[in-house]
């Protein structure tokens, strides 16, 4: 599909902006989960800024898409988003990990408007989602007068739309738990069209290749086999990510999961993060990697 | 036969828990389209009778509790009311977790009822005796027990107007006896004194309730006035009423189906040790794993857990003693 370039380029601008937000994030505690976060910007930018229903002033819009972080370590960029949405004034990103902040370490729906989901412990995002799109499902139904007998999965009303999109990144560590799988084979079950998972793809978990240390592929046959529609995308292609985005739009009605699994680089961009494929670092390497992201993506 | 509270009418007939609950939750259900079953594939006992009443509300997760609990907070968190009924061990036990972090974090407002008991047939796997001290420590969680059919069917209402997390214990095998008269007040937090005594009072939950009752029988005979207390609400406890009955009686006597380790007893010493230290005997599963065991003729696991009539009896009488002693001592 043919973007409009205007569109692309003003992502991309985006995307620099949230990774420099990014860099005050950690730059406030020299501290945080920089390879996941960065792996994730162009994820980010391109859902909160071009493709999900949201709006910034009625953060609680029933209607809004949700955005499952079941990675919620990587809240970091979700928070650059929201600052640069106007939800939180820029001075907040100076307080993450501060008692009583809005942003706090992983991700959390009590103290974040604007958040839809408190994670931390991984794996269960998903399932989280999956409770969501079925309530759409559900609701759907409720509203409909037209409906027949029987339960309602057979009363599912035809529409162009959803009432609004769940939406799930997921890592790929992540996808070693066993209840990811269950969620799995639950959207499949209930034909949760309205249900995207993004995979973050990035090949590294905390001790190393996620494959050595459990190997998850074949992945895009695995999700195909639970029955889910799957593409794979380059995650840091804004092109492609829209591209994914609206296929999986477009595809609403055919009773099938969207899955995107969207190869990644964790770290991405910074040489210093992605040399020591990082997870959580502290002090000396997150000083060298704001350095160099800020010479590189520094304003023009 | 000791006098009671007017609210208790004590009859010899079965009572079960399941009865009441089906009757408060279809009430609410034909009121209340918020409300729905999340299944984890357990049959009867589970929540298959909703099908009768709401087929359209039946979300069946199959056996994948972790999913199931989540999922639920999903559903909660876009205004449904998700209850969840399996096994204690499996709905909270296996997804311990996924509870705290994906419905007590936030307060989703999903039920939970969870099975479990000392006592029965299927042996050390099923006779779970961990679900109160295991779950009395998660933030934001209130736990019942109901104790008969009348006190589940105003536990549930209550839980169903509730907006939070909460979990229903049912104790697994039910004594045939009803005790509560059915226009029981019920608040929840709020504990029911049955009677009021003199020399000690029990504090009893669930079916050792009924159990209680059959011992103040035989500590009558002995000549002693002994108070007992319903302590449906498990969390937050009645911290008001205990000490009071414990300043009045100053010995106190707790009775539970489950060990006595984090339990209903641990949490009324936990009171009255900050606030009015007391003679106290816990009765319930010495720091031990259950087993199978027959229900007849005799209760071969009541007996050998010592949580019969006359066990608690001799129980009371410890206490006594020790009050006795103690006050000796004091002068």
């Amino acid at each position: 599909m043919a973007h409009d370039e205007k569109l692309v380029k003003g992502l991309e601008k985006k995307a620099d902006q949230i990774r420099r937000d990014c860099f005050d994030i950690f730059g406030s505690t020299q501290m945080g989960h920089a390879g996941g976060t960065m792996s994730i910007i162009e994820l980010i930018t391109a859902l909160y800024f071009h493709h999900m229903k949201f709006d910034p002033n009625n953060v609680d819009w029933p209607e809004r898409d949700r955005l499952v972080l079941s990675k919620a370590h990587c809240c970091e960029a979700i928070y650059a988003a929201l600052v640069e949405l106007g939800v939180y004034p820029r001075k907040t990103l100076g307080t993450y990990y501060c008692f009583g902040s809005p942003f706090q370490g992983h991700a959390d729906r009590w103290c974040t408007p604007g958040i839809d989901y408190s994670g931390g412990s991984l794996g269960q995002g998903l399932s989280f989602a999956v409770g969501m799109a079925l309530a759409e499902k559900m609701k759907s139904v409720v509203k409909d007068i037209n409906v027949g007998q029987g339960g309602f999965l057979q009363r599912y009303v035809v529409r162009f739309d959803p009432l609004y999109r769940s939406f799930c990144i997921l890592g790929d560590g992540e996808c070693h738990e066993g209840m990811v799988w269950e969620a799995a084979m639950f959207a499949a079950k209930y034909k949760l069209d309205n249900l995207i998972a993004i995979i973050d793809y990035n090949k590294f978990s905390l001790d190393g290749p996620t494959n050595e240390i459990m190997n998850v592929e074949p992945l895009a046959e695995k999700w195909k086999s639970f029955g889910w529609w799957v593409t794979e995308i380059d995650g840091h292609d804004i092109r492609q990510i829209l591209d994914a985005l609206e296929l999986a739009n477009k595809l609403y009605g055919d009773y099938r999961p969207k899955c995107i699994i969207a190869h990644t680089i964790k770290g991405h961009g910074i040489p210093a993060w992605e040399r020591e494929h990082i997870h959580l670092g502290r002090g000396d390497v997150i000083v060298r990697g704001i350095k160099e992201g800020r010479e590189k993506y520094g304003e023009v | 036969m000791a006098k009671f509270n007017k609210y208790v009418q004590i009859e010899n007939k079965p009572s079960m828990v399941p009865v009441g609950l089906e009757k408060a939750i279809t009430a609410a259900a034909a009121r209340d389209a918020r409300i729905i079953a999340v299944l984890e594939d357990m049959g009867f006992p589970g929540m298959l009778w909703f099908k009768q009443h709401c087929p359209d509300r039946m979300i069946e997760c199959g056996i994948a509790e972790q999913n199931a609990a989540v999922m639920a907070a999903g559903l909660a968190a876009e205004g449904f009311i998700p209850i969840i009924n399996s096994f204690l061990f499996a709905d909270i036990g296996r997804a311990y977790n996924q509870i705290r972090q994906s419905i007590l974090v936030d307060r989703f407002n999903v039920k939970f009822i969870g099975r479990e008991g000392a006592w029965g047939e299927p042996g050390i796997s099923h006779n779970t005796v961990e679900g109160i001290g295991s779950t009395r420590v998660l933030p934001n969680l209130i736990i019942l027990n109901p104790a008969d059919a009348v006190e589940a069917e105003k536990a549930a209402e209550a839980m169903l107007q509730y907006v939070g997390p909460v979990l229903l214990r049912q104790e697994s095998s039910p004594p045939p006896v009803k005790i509560f008269a059915d226009n029981l007040p019920f608040d929840i937090g709020r504990a029911f004194s049955l009677k009021d005594g003199r020399d000690a009072t029990i504090i009893a939950t669930g079916y050792m309730l009924t159990e209680a009752v059959s011992a103040l029988d035989i500590l009558e005979k002995d000549g002693l006035d002994v108070g007992l207390l319903d302590m449906c609400t498990l969390k937050p406890l009645d911290d008001e009423v205990i000490v009071k009955v414990a300043a009045k009686t100053g010995a106190i006597v707790t009775v539970e189906n489950g060990t006595v380790i984090g339990g209903l007893g641990d949490g009324v010493a936990a009171v009255l040790a900050e606030n009015l230290p007391t003679p106290m005997v816990k009765i319930g599963i010495e720091d031990e794993f259950s087993q199978s065991g027959k229900m007849s003729p005799k209760d071969e696991l009541k007996e050998h857990f010592g949580l019969r009539p006359e066990d608690i009896a001799v129980s009371v009488k410890e206490c006594i003693a020790k009050k006795v002693k103690l006050n000796k001592k004091r002068k």
